[in-house]
């Protein structure tokens, strides 16, 4: 089982990249000024998560054109696809992991009939990084 | 082992917002890539139904049968039939707009061959009417042979390219069309119009379910 959040694509922002390239059919690429529309994000700040995502190897960015019809289009490559794949697989496992603690009572009482569900939830939350409401 | 990365861009999204945010995304992202969207084919639902629903409103009293269709059936359905083209420009214009690559050229090669087949389709019936049919013949085949070979085609085109919801549709069309050609001169336009309502109403529930499945949480 896979437990583990990439933290390359564990940031909102990346995510988000990560996420709409996804969305296409494999080997189609989207151009820099639509991604940037989509997200509503500066060129700066997009710049960025871009090139930590390209020095991963999680997507393929391709100049074409001189001067003003310079165009940057961005690809996610299929490592980019598998490590989403094993990130949302991740959270899956995490999420799972406490949706089946809700919805298991009373198979988990110890052998002082105790009911040790709460104390399983509470471990895999704080694992997950989740504040639990009482 | 923490499965959470306790990076400094990453602080404070823990799971489940990381699910929220990806299916979100996700969701987001299928709507604007889609040029199929739930609402165009809702519309396309009750034009179908109001174009054909007009046309037999038109001839359905004629006895014996003329074909002769009135003015505002014809002036509602040249209305509508531009709000669709004008509708489906846009959507396939906005959709594409900025994506490249092998699937885009495929896309667009998928429609070229259905703007062929409406065109071939509906381009035959022009020598029957110059030829002088009778119009029996003229009320049953312009409401189901054009669209029994343009669902036809369509049908064969969409598998060809492995755009399988695509196919289905278009096999409703065609399907619907052939069961048109079975209510008469008059009746054909009625039955074209609740098939093809039926077949838009179907896909469009189809998409909307398709674009609000998410990644995480299906």
């Amino acid at each position: 089982m896979t437990t583990e959040l990439d933290p390359l694509i564990h940031v909102p922002t990346r995510l988000k990249i990560v996420a709409t390239l996804a969305a296409l059919p494999g080997g189609d690429a989207l151009s820099f000024t639509r991604l940037q529309d989509m997200l509503a994000l500066t060129p700066g700040n997009l710049i960025i998560q871009l090139r930590k995502l390209e020095q991963a190897g999680y997507i393929a960015s391709t100049k074409t054109g001189n001067g003003s019809a310079r165009k940057t289009t961005v690809a996610l490559t299929g490592k980019g696809r598998a490590a989403l794949g094993a990130y949302t697989q991740a959270l899956r496992d995490l999420l799972g992991g406490l949706d089946t603690g809700a919805t298991s009572p009373g198979n988990t009482v110890d052998e002082t009939g105790e009911d040790t569900e709460p104390k399983r939830r509470a471990e895999i939350a704080t694992q997950a990084g989740i504040t639990l409401a009482p | 082992m923490d499965p959470v990365p306790r990076t400094a861009e990453g602080g404070g999204f823990d799971p489940g917002q990381a699910a929220a945010l990806l299916d979100r995304a996700t969701c987001q992202a299928r709507r604007q890539f889609t040029p199929l969207t739930p609402a165009l084919f809702a519309f396309r639902a009750v034009a179908a139904l109001v174009v054909f629903g007009g046309l037999w409103l038109s001839v359905r009293g004629q006895h014996p049968y003329t074909g002769h269709i009135s003015g505002w059936a014809i002036a509602v359905a040249g209305v509508l039939v531009v709000i669709n083209i004008g509708w489906t420009a846009w959507a396939i214009g906005r959709a594409g707009t900025g994506v490249s690559g092998p699937a885009q050229r495929k896309w667009h090669a998928w429609l070229g061959v259905m703007t062929a087949a409406w065109i071939i389709g509906y381009a035959i019936t022009a020598p029957l009417y110059h030829g002088g049919v009778s119009h029996p013949v003229w009320g049953l085949y312009p409401a189901s042979a054009p669209l029994l070979i343009i669902g036809l085609a369509g049908a064969a085109a969409a598998a060809a390219f492995r755009y399988w919801p695509l196919a289905g549709t278009a096999l409703g069309i065609a399907v619907a069309a052939a069961a048109a050609g079975f209510g008469g001169p008059a009746g054909s336009w009625l039955i074209t119009g609740i098939g093809l309502c039926a077949v838009c109403l179907g896909i469009a529930a189809f998409t909307a379910g398709r674009q609000r499945r998410g990644m995480v949480r299906p």
